[in-house]
């Protein structure tokens, strides 16, 4: 029986992802177009040097295949992507398969940190504000999330670098992922957590944890509101239901009503928004990774997107679609986990 | 304070994790004295100058990891340290020199001279490097046309240590221009030994290697992170004989220029030299801690540009009129807080004072004259017009086209202010687009002949008011291979009388670049980079 499930959660799943790929191609061909209607012309832009002319712009757009019809680009880049390669960054002179390598584990590592630091203070949060709507502490969250997400987060973070670094002095500078003086450990996993673990460096890992700290918890402030407030309404409504009005008459205790009936039936709106905010995280805290030097993927894409680099920007994109997609699954899957009645058609 | 705002369970999370911080052990403090860490808001991309799309920063690297034939020494300019580009010193070469009639230069190359890997420099790899610059497909060939160096005959090897330039005219800018970023010398067989049939230069590999004889060594090379350089203990090519001052040099990028200034104010950081001009203007007022050099990029203008092809300011009566309506002390001192050289305001008695480009204009803020000016022009009403400017500028150019725009009402022109990313302003000052717009130039060889050449003629992007003028032409010609100080002084005088006469883009200041830096650390030289010389660099 539980084995007949694995295989068609597998089953769904897998078809679940191959009905995505045409909307992956669609994302990339739109990319592809975008990026040539903006007005910027990249070789223009690299060609710059102090006298380059008209030779040198040509020699640039050749050899970004530029001179080609646009139709004939698009085909040579998809015959490039189905390889697995993404084409060369101008930016960074890089593979931008070799940069988007180096760089999502940065982004990864800082999302997830943040998603938890998150997760862990909005879900407590929003139950207790759903336990006493209407309280002090009902108020006090409120005005939690809204400052949370009407403070810019380059506002957030570079008011935190200000106190816990200029004038505390207690954080580490907020200069990428580890002290430029300190040694990376061997890159196993990309993840520098884990790695200086797998090295058993645990010096390492907690100079690699300090510089963790603000960025994410920067990211964290921003995304508490929406996870706090969905986890109050969800929890509102589940707390009003009729199954907790009887486990209640049943003389349970709170602590497995509010936590076994009420929250795992309010669970289900909270992982939706989950997946969105996860995605969210990831692509556009270019402020946070801008404000604490942190090599992501998307400070990544606002360097080349600022400087007409089509190659970087079309291979974030792809990147960020690709994930969402994941992310989509992953959160149908768990929905089954939290709520057995959904299922995945 | 905005901080009480956070939720209690995150500040307790904060202050838990930040306490424990402050008991971590500090890196060694002898390695960290003999590491200078130099951060920057830019990145480096390629370890090899030539490549197109070299950023700035990587320029900086490239001057420490490979040595040149020849190098500037640095002069006094005011209080602070520039570099010459008069008096060329021998770098890998011993001593060097030009034949009576200019067309040859000869070079004598230092015997002790070693590559990273130990292989003695010879003339071989001089021949291959220089080659290479004027061969391949880099930005080194239209430096080098300069100077009049285009193809590998005019590169000769006389024997191991012996290397000859021959020129087809005496050119005052060919032994500058080996000094430059882009005729770095190779390592030859490293280079060769790692170049391809399609790739005969190996520029691929020397983008993420080095093969050079610099006074540093790669440790370490992240693109757009960072880049870890060791002294090469050996190296004496400085002029002193002595090694590098600093064991280690750390470039980092930090994207945040307020990230930059707190990491100075907190004596993390050594160096920086793009803070925003109020952060190094509050610094400097602090004292303590960190220093502030501040020189005025003398190779650098800016300018304030009409497009001459373009109706209205084909009319150089409506030129000159907008320079005489532009509140230029009001630009200076919202855009720049007074930090840089002024070019304006200046009296000219009977023509221009001397050949020196940019040279101060005799332009003030005289509305009458420009009414009057505009009338002539037959636009006394004025007309609408748009004033542009690169994104990446926006803190100095956002203040002063607000108080363009202000300015220009009082005399009927109205100006609709146009901010464009980088990428598309340069691809429309290229074509040539633009009507009136601000950008900043920069001569690595600042001489009165190499500024009218390039930003005065040509159908290029420097050219950034398509002037055409048959006269400036001539003269610029004549002066770029005229070897006698007075008659080239006297071309440059008439060339700045022309650039006046036709105001085809108004220089209005050279901004200073300040270097600020750890009161510890010392020996900063301002380069025609405008990039830091790590090799300058050393701490007390």
């Amino acid at each position: 029986m539980a084995k007949d499930l694995i295989v068609s959660t597998l089953r769904r799943t897998g078809r679940r992802f191959l009905s995505s790929v045409p909307a992956l191609v669609g994302v990339l061909v739109f990319t592809f177009l975008l990026m040539r209607v903006l007005p910027g012309d990249p070789a223009v832009f690299f060609a710059s040097g102090p006298n380059s002319g008209k030779e040198e712009i040509e020699f640039v757009r050749q050899q970004m295949g530029l001179d080609k019809p646009i139709p004939q680009q698009l085909a040579i880049y998809l015959g490039d992507v189905a390889q697995g390669h993404l084409g060369r960054s101008l930016t960074t002179g890089q593979a931008v398969t070799a940069d988007i390598r180096q760089r999502l584990p940065a982004s990864l590592e800082l999302t997830f940190t943040a998603l938890l630091l998150a997760l862990s203070a909005a879900l407590p949060l929003g139950i207790l504000a759903a336990l006493k709507p209407g309280s002090i502490i009902d108020h006090a969250v409120r005005l939690a999330c809204v400052a949370g997400v009407c403070m810019p987060t380059f506002v957030s973070g570079l008011l935190l670098v200000y106190v816990f670094y200029y004038w505390l002095g207690i954080a580490p500078d907020p200069t990428g992922r580890l002290d430029v003086f300190a040694t990376a450990p061997p890159a196993v996993t990309g993840f520098l957590l884990i790695d200086f673990l797998l090295a058993g460096d645990l010096e390492g890992w907690w100079s690699a944890a300090r510089q963790l700290v603000l960025p994410a918890v920067t990211m964290a402030l921003f995304v508490l509101a929406p996870i706090a407030r969905i986890t109050r309404a969800s929890m509102l409504t589940a707390l009003g239901s009729d199954f907790v009005r009887t486990a209640r008459s049943l003389g349970l205790s709170s602590w497995r009503v509010v936590v076994v009936y009420a929250l795992r039936n309010a669970l289900l709106p909270v992982l939706t928004i989950l997946g969105i905010v996860f995605s969210t995280m990831l692509g556009a805290n270019v402020l946070v990774e801008k404000v604490f030097s942190w090599p992501g993927v998307a400070s990544y894409a606002l360097d080349a997107l600022l400087a007409s680099d089509y190659a970087p920007v079309q291979g974030f994109v792809l990147l960020m679609a690709t994930i969402f997609v994941l992310v989509n699954l992953v959160v149908d899957v768990l929905y089954g986990i939290a709520d057995p009645r959904v299922s995945m058609d | 304070m905005p901080t009480m705002k956070l939720p209690l369970p995150f500040f307790v999370v904060v202050a838990v994790a930040t306490a424990a911080i402050a008991h971590a052990p500090a890196a060694s403090a002898q390695s960290r004295a003999e590491t200078m860490r130099f951060i920057t808001g830019g990145a480096v991309n390629t370890l090899d100058p030539t490549m197109l799309g070299t950023t700035r920063e990587s320029f900086a690297v490239s001057m420490s990891t490979y040595d040149r034939l020849v190098s500037f020494p640095r002069k006094k300019q005011g209080d602070n340290w520039v570099f010459d580009l008069e008096n060329v010193r021998g770098e890998l070469a011993e001593r060097f020199a030009v034949s009576p009639d200019g067309l040859k230069i000869t070079f004598h190359l230092r015997k002790d001279a070693r590559f990273h890997d130990g292989t003695p420099v010879t003339a071989d790899d001089v021949k291959w490097s220089l080659d290479r610059a004027v061969s391949a497909k880099s930005l080194a060939a239209a430096q080098l046309l300069t100077g009049s160096m285009t193809k590998p005959e005019q590169f000769r090897v006389v024997d191991a240590h012996t290397f000859e330039v021959t020129l087809p005219k005496p050119d005052r800018l060919a032994l500058p221009n080996l000094a430059t970023i882009y005729p770095v010398i190779f390592n030859s067989k490293l280079a060769k030994a790692n170049a391809t049939a399609e790739d005969p230069w190996a520029q691929n590999w020397l983008k993420s290697n080095v093969a050079g004889s610099g006074a540093y060594k790669l440790e370490a090379f992240k693109p757009g992170e960072q880049v870890i350089l060791r002294r090469d203990d050996t190296w004496n090519r400085g002029g002193t004989d002595k090694p590098a001052g600093f064991k280690r040099v750390i470039a980092q990028t930090v994207p945040e220029a307020a990230t930059r200034a707190n990491l100075l104010e907190r004596g993390d950081a050594d160096l920086a030299i793009d803070l925003q001009a109020n952060d190094a203007a509050s610094l400097a007022g602090k004292g303590g801690k960190v220093k502030v050099v501040s020189t005025a990029q003398y190779n650098a203008v800016t300018f304030v540009t009409f497009n001459t092809q373009m109706a209205p300011f084909d009319n150089p009566k409506v030129r000159q009129a907008i320079a005489y309506a532009l509140p230029y002390d009001d630009m200076f001192k919202a855009a720049l807080f007074g930090r840089g050289k002024p070019l304006f305001n200046a009296v000219w008695k009977d023509g221009p004072p001397s050949a020196d480009f940019p040279i101060a204009q005799p332009v003030r803020l005289d509305l009458e004259r420009a009414k009057a000016l505009m009338a002539e022009a037959g636009l006394p009403n004025g007309f609408e017009t748009t004033f542009s400017f690169n994104l990446g500028q926006a803190s100095l150019a956002e203040p002063v086209a607000a108080l363009i725009k202000e300015s220009l009402a009082k005399i009927g022109i109205k100006v609709d202010i146009q901010k464009l990313p980088d990428a598309q302003m340069s691809t429309m000052v290229t074509e040539k687009k633009l009507p009136f717009f601000t950008e900043n130039i920069v001569a690595w060889l600042p001489s009165n002949d190499y500024f009218y050449r390039n930003f005065y003629t040509g159908q290029q992007r420097w050219n950034f008011s398509s002037v055409n003028d048959p006269k400036i032409v001539e003269i610029a010609e004549k002066a770029r291979f005229e070897m006698d100080p007075a008659k080239y002084a006297e071309y440059g005088r008439q060339l700045n009388a022309r650039a006046f006469e036709l105001m085809p883009q108004i220089p209005i200041w050279q901004a200073n670049q300040d270097a600020v830096m750890a009161a510890s650390v010392e020996g900063y030289v301002y380069q025609f980079t405008r990039q830091v010389d790590f090799r300058d660099m050393r701490r007390q």
